[in-house]
């Protein structure tokens, strides 16, 4: 089912959260939300849940205005950050919650009810653990009932408020790559929210960057890396040097005092020099394992360049802090000053 | 969680024992030992004369009227305390603070305060008094002014009990069950009261103990007309003032043994209420 958000605002107090939003997405669509905390990120997924009301703008699910339906009316699946399982319940009662507290009319008969819960259970690969509480599982498992959980009403779309915010760091991207398969199984509009560039990158179709209560950019990973659309979506993205025109010039040809070229780190280029070319001194080299990072300073810049370097690429001991060096760059974007 | 205190933080031996004989001391002097008084005058005339005290025709009354107003006053406070908790810790609206704070007025002003303000209310002399004569209503002097002193005083125990324990739970299971389709009722049911159970059921103890054994507002509206506006602590008063030491005790008695039962299921209550929800914190 698609979603269609047209200009949603929506404040706390004084506080802005969402400032003239507008968003389309595809059905059976994987959408990320991704952003600084306070963006609003978490408050546009909870204004498509009907969990809160936008001040203003109308959210439409397949063309279908749905700004003033209420949450439980909208069929939308929602997994918490938190998970929100009913602790007093075990894991089968939790999954089976939506079923059973359908009208009579709509609720599923005792063995129906039983063998979907079941279904759903194996989904997550949970099937064994039907009959414990939730406080007798791990995160990750709990993530997965919470899962399961808004499944089970067969909503046509899925929102997921940092679902992997609570794990650990391994038990997350295993369970990143499990939820990627069990979206292009099902096929579930779906829609999450985190502050993690690499999650965003790697489960979602697209992602869109918010912040301060407006997105920024919405485009596939690759684009939204190779082509950001302002300084704050490169920047959020990664490590970036912000270089002046007086670094920059000698290899972009841009002279413009307000032309700041934003080079990620392992597009520069530290070469050794002799002190009168050089422009910068190796300050720093960590060995990092799969690759070598090296901080310069550079005499009118604040903060240091930074360039990341494969191994291997690097001869052995070719830069050493005090090493004068010059710096170019690969590739780059170029935003002006206040852009 | 317990945890085994440090060794640091140890106290030196002889520090510990003198705290605890302390504290012993004085739990045993002031509430031991008045207890124990309590059931030993009650039965000093033999077993025949302490039954015959508290099956006497005004003890009976007096027993019913207590239990009469305990009935109403606390599934009244329940439905209160729980509908104003939700309120509080769900909502935010304009004047929260206030209710919180109107919420603790009972244990704010003395239980004489409260009677007499219905005495000003809803007394003879009192503001809606003659409208209530001319309509032959009787309030004060009566059971309905017995049943709202007592439901006045006892007001804030489920509402105090639950607002912390809902507000350190949070409304997200509540969240979850509206996407999941819950309505209200079923919401409630299924969700939110098995959550606060034993929380509520602390309060409601509370509340049963206090509604009891309420003494000073009600004083004020009863009237002391026996046999049919005393409740069982008035009763006492009643006869101990009639140098009926023994009957008065008699009646004291059964007031204790229901104090130690109320205090058995709110031992029961806690530990099952913190047994029940370890991760909230609700203790």
């Amino acid at each position: 089912m698609s979603i269609e958000l047209t200009d949603i605002a929506y404040r706390y107090g004084d506080t802005i959260a969402l400032d003239g939003i507008d968003l389309s997405i595809e059905s059976g669509e994987l959408l990320a939300l991704l952003g600084p905390s306070g963006c609003g990120k978490t408050t546009l997924l909870r204004v498509i849940a009907g969990l809160e009301f936008p001040d203003r703008g109308s959210v439409r699910f397949e063309g279908r205005d749905v700004t003033r339906i209420a949450a439980r009316k909208r069929h939308v699946g929602f997994v918490f950050q938190h998970y929100a399982l009913f602790n007093h319940l075990t894991v089968f009662e939790n999954v089976a919650f939506g079923l059973r507290v359908r009208r009579w009319w709509r609720r599923p008969q005792r063995a129906e009810l039983k063998r979907r819960v079941q279904e759903l259970l194996d989904l997550v690969q949970l099937g064994e653990l039907a009959g414990r509480h939730p406080a007798q599982l791990s995160g990750g498992q709990r993530q997965r009932v919470a899962l399961a959980r808004a499944l089970a009403v067969e909503p046509e779309i899925l929102l997921l408020d940092e679902p992997f915010g609570a794990l650990d760091a391994r038990v997350r991207g295993d369970l990143r790559r499990w939820l990627r398969g069990l979206h292009d199984r099902i096929h579930v509009t779906s829609v999450f929210v985190t502050h993690d560039q690499e999650e965003a990158f790697e489960l979602a179709d697209r992602v869109a960057v918010m912040n301060r209560g407006r997105i920024e950019q919405i485009a596939d990973p690759r684009t939204l890396y190779t082509q950001p659309a302002s300084p704050f979506v490169c920047r959020f993205l990664g490590e970036v040097n912000e270089l002046p025109s007086s670094l920059h010039e000698r290899w972009t040809g841009v002279r413009d005092e307000d032309a700041i070229a934003f080079v990620r780190p392992h597009d520069l280029d530290l070469q050794p020099c002799d002190a009168a070319s050089a422009v910068a001194r190796v300050e720093s080299v960590r060995d990092l394992g799969a690759t070598i990072r090296v901080e310069a300073r550079h005499p009118a810049l604040t903060a240091p360049l930074i360039s990341v370097h494969e191994r291997g690429r690097l001869p052995e001991g070719a830069l050493a802090p005090g090493q004068p060096v010059s710096v170019t760059a690969r590739r780059w974007v170029m935003f002006r000053h206040g852009e | 969680m317990a945890r085994k205190a440090s060794t640091a933080l140890r106290d030196p031996a002889w520090l510990r024992a003198l705290l605890l004989a302390v504290a012993l001391g004085f739990v045993a002097l002031s509430l031991v030992l008045p207890l124990v008084a309590v059931f030993a005058y009650a039965v000093e005339k033999g077993f025949d004369v302490y039954l015959a005290s508290i099956t006497d025709e005004d003890a009976r009354a007096a027993i019913r009227l207590t239990l009469l107003v305990t009935a109403i006053a606390v599934p009244a406070n329940t439905v209160f305390g729980v509908a104003a908790a939700w309120l509080i810790t769900r909502f935010s609206f304009r004047g929260k603070n206030l209710l919180v704070s109107l919420i603790d007025l009972p244990f704010a002003v003395s239980p004489v305060i409260a009677g007499l303000i219905y005495v000003l209310l809803f007394g003879a002399q009192g503001w809606l008094g003659p409208w209530l004569a001319a309509h032959d209503v009787k309030i004060i002097f009566a059971v309905p002014g017995i049943v709202l002193a007592t439901t006045f005083v006892t007001f804030p125990f489920v509402a105090r009990e639950l607002i912390p324990l809902m507000q350190a739970q949070g409304s997200e299971q509540e969240q979850a069950a509206l996407t999941l389709g819950a309505g209200g009722w079923s919401m409630f049911w299924r969700v939110v009261l098995p959550k606060i159970g034993w929380g509520l059921a602390y309060g409601v103890i509370l509340c049963n103990a206090r509604a009891i054994g309420e003494f000073g507002a009600v004083s004020v509206v009863s009237g002391h007309i026996r046999g049919v506006t005393n409740t069982m602590p008035l009763h006492v008063e009643i006869l101990y003032n009639e140098y009926q030491r023994t009957a008065a005790f008699a009646v004291a008695s059964l007031l204790a043994l229901m104090a130690l039962a109320t205090l058995m299921l709110k031992q029961l209550a806690g530990w099952r209420m913190r047994r029940t929800q370890p991760e909230s914190g609700a203790a």
